[in-house]
């Protein structure tokens, strides 16, 4: 049986090397990229998205020239890790990292080959030790940051809520990226006359109490792009809109959810600048270990009028034509 | 060949945390959800010395202390406050969210260009030339090998004898004039010092720390040790240590095939599920052959 079992496991495995041996190196006609997703998420779902969009107006088309590898790692470091040896394996010509710990387990397996690391969202290359201080890449691995545009936020909030005094934010304590983003907040907040209310929060279930305790306290909240608080968005709104306050986005999903308004991140947009690039390496016109880390320096401003209405709140004229994108009704998918 | 090596690195490094999940749950019939804390508790300490610029090798004591630690916290919740197992467990493991934030510093943090037990002088020195991933698996190897030798070796001193006594049959331990609790006190703190430093290798093999690495470890360590003692139900002691190591391999193993295959990875964790479920029902159906009694 034992015997059985084993010779069941070598001829797959002997079978799925002579395939991979028989559809090896096509003089470059397809191109094979992998996608390593930490985990299921709206906005990194249209990072992705972004990511192949870019890439076709740089001619390669999934399907066509393109052959896409993509792997949800459902949030588990292991898996994750898993999946990077597995393109190593597959000796792809790319890989695609989205998320934080997507980036650093794809860099680390990836250090001893030549395959290039491409990632995207990821809010701080430097702390998670993929970029050196100056923006420069540490290894070939390069991509694209979703930094919060923290000022821009900031004076959007000013210019709704002239009277507003306090800003909520909630985050998760254990998300690098929201720590980092509320020390930003913090320090630019008394540019725009305001100061920052702060709660840490470590688990879904801590939100809407976080939130209900939060709304008495402030006078608007603002969100980050906490994977935690996000998912949870809908709790906050609630108790934001029994306590008849604002709630501002950080991103296109969470003011379509009902979000008055954001001046943030189009992930399609992050994705597709993340494609180009990778285009960029693909055709060998740059190296991955050469290019610095880019950010989205223009922020997009987003705006739900049947939200602003909820409260009685009036947006400013001008965001008629300067929005982006804006919602006449609250969309909860 | 990086994904067969990643396998046996993983499978290797969750071997070791299996040998701990194996004490608790096979030997001392006790539910340790600590696991899913004092695994990236070893990570976490792990990562803070080397970014203080401790040697290496300094981090599997220390790793394997710190699990001590938490195992031992455990044992005297459950043991002296008289709270029940599971309980116990969880109280730990939910202390441990926070510790391993405090320790590590942040929610995820990077070692990429340090000093790891893989990437030092003396280890290049032993494998000159040798590519990474090999050397790698290489340390791994031995250390799980050390880990279980040491554990067999203590298995048959008379404190080992005692910790097995105390899961088969307590009133004998008892009769002995032994304190049982006492027993499982050491029991939980060697287990969590195992699934520690299982962690400490896991954050340098990984080259980083992640808040998140400990969530589910104690269901793959309980896969693992399933897996393992079931596949191999015939073997006893000393060799059962081994057959959970190689659990968690296969366990692994199973998890990179299903990926290497091209199943969607939105049902790994399914297909995981269904094929433990499996390997549980056949060795049940054994179980209660010929000779009966169920276990």
């Amino acid at each position: 049986m034992k015997k059985k079992i084993l010779t069941a496991m070598m001829t797959i495995m002997a079978m799925s090397a002579a395939i991979l041996g028989g559809c090896g190196d096509s003089g470059k006609d397809v191109y094979t990229i992998g996608i390593s997703q930490f985990a299921v998420h709206g906005s990194l779902d249209n990072c992705r998205e972004g990511f192949l969009a870019g890439l076709a107006e740089e001619g390669f088309v999934e399907g066509e020239n393109l052959k896409v590898d993509y792997v949800n790692a459902q949030a588990d470091t292991g898996t994750s890790a898993m999946t990077a040896d597995n393109f190593v394996t597959k000796k792809v010509d790319l890989i695609c990292a989205i998320a934080t710990p997507a980036a650093m387990t794809a860099y680390n397996s990836t250090m001893d080959t030549d395959i290039p690391v491409i990632y995207t969202a990821v809010s701080d290359p430097v702390e998670a030790g993929l970029a050196n201080a100056d923006g420069t890449p540490v290894g070939n691995i390069t991509g694209t940051s979703d930094a919060l545009a923290v000022d821009a936020q900031l004076q959007m909030i000013r210019e709704i809520l002239p009277d507003a005094k306090k800003i909520g934010i909630i985050y998760t304590t254990s998300e690098a990226n929201s720590i980092s983003t509320v020390a930003a907040y913090e320090e630019a907040a008394g540019n725009y006359g305001f100061e920052i209310v702060t709660t840490g929060v470590t688990s879904l279930s801590e939100v809407p109490l976080a939130a209900a305790d939060m709304v008495k306290k402030v006078d608007c909240i603002t969100n980050l792009t906490d994977n935690t608080v996000v998912t949870a968005l809908q709790s906050v709104l609630e108790e934001a809109g029994k306590a008849n306050i604002p709630v501002f986005g950080s991103e296109v999903e969470q003011v379509k959810a009902g979000c008055v308004a954001s001046m943030g991140l189009e992930y399609f947009e992050l994705g597709r600048q993340t494609g180009k690039m990778a285009a960029m390496v693909l055709r060998g016109e740059a190296k991955a270990s050469e290019m610095e880390y880019e950010i989205i320096t223009e922020p997009s401003l987003y705006v739900n009028y049947a939200a602003a209405e909820k409260l009685g709140l009036e947006l400013p004229r001008r965001y008629a034509t300067d929005a982006y994108q804006s919602f006449e009704e609250i969309i909860v998918e | 060949m990086a994904l067969i090596l990643s396998v046996l690195e993983q499978g290797m490094i969750y071997g070791i945390l299996a040998l701990g999940v194996y004490i608790t749950y096979k030997i001392l019939d006790f539910p340790d959800l600590t696991v899913d804390g004092s695994f990236p508790f070893g990570a976490a300490l792990t990562v803070r010395l080397i970014t203080m610029g401790l040697p290496p090798v300094v981090t599997l004591p220390a790793a394997f202390l710190g699990g001590a630690l938490a195992g031992a916290c455990t044992g005297l919740i459950h043991v002296k406050l008289k709270v029940r197992d599971l309980l116990s467990g969880i109280i730990m493991m939910t202390a441990l969210y926070t510790i391993n934030l405090w320790v590590a510093g942040a929610g995820y943090v990077a070692i990429f260009n340090q000093d790891t037990i893989f990437e030092n002088g003396v280890v290049n020195g032993v494998f000159p030339g040798a590519a990474g991933r090999v050397k790698t698996a290489a340390v791994i190897f031995l250390i799980t090998l050390l880990s279980k030798l040491l554990l067999d070796w203590y298995m048959s001193t008379k404190s080992g004898l005692l910790l097995r006594a105390v899961g088969d049959n307590d009133t004998i331990v008892t009769s002995l004039g032994v304190d049982k609790g006492l027993v499982k006190i050491v029991g939980l703190s060697i287990a969590n010092g195992l699934v520690s430093l299982g962690g400490c290798i896991y954050a340098q093999q990984q080259r980083s720390f992640e808040i998140s690495i400990g969530t589910g470890a104690v269901v793959i360590g309980l896969a693992s040790v399933i897996m393992g003692t079931s596949l191999f139900r015939k073997v006893t002691a000393p060799r059962v240590t081994s057959s959970v190591v190689i659990g968690s391999v296969l366990y692994k193993g199973c998890v990179a095939l299903a990926m290497f295959a091209g199943i969607d990875a939105n049902a790994i964790k399914l297909i995981t599920a269904v094929l433990f479920l499996i390997i549980l029902v056949i060795s049940m159906d054994r179980r209660k052959n010929p000779g009966g009694g169920l276990t």
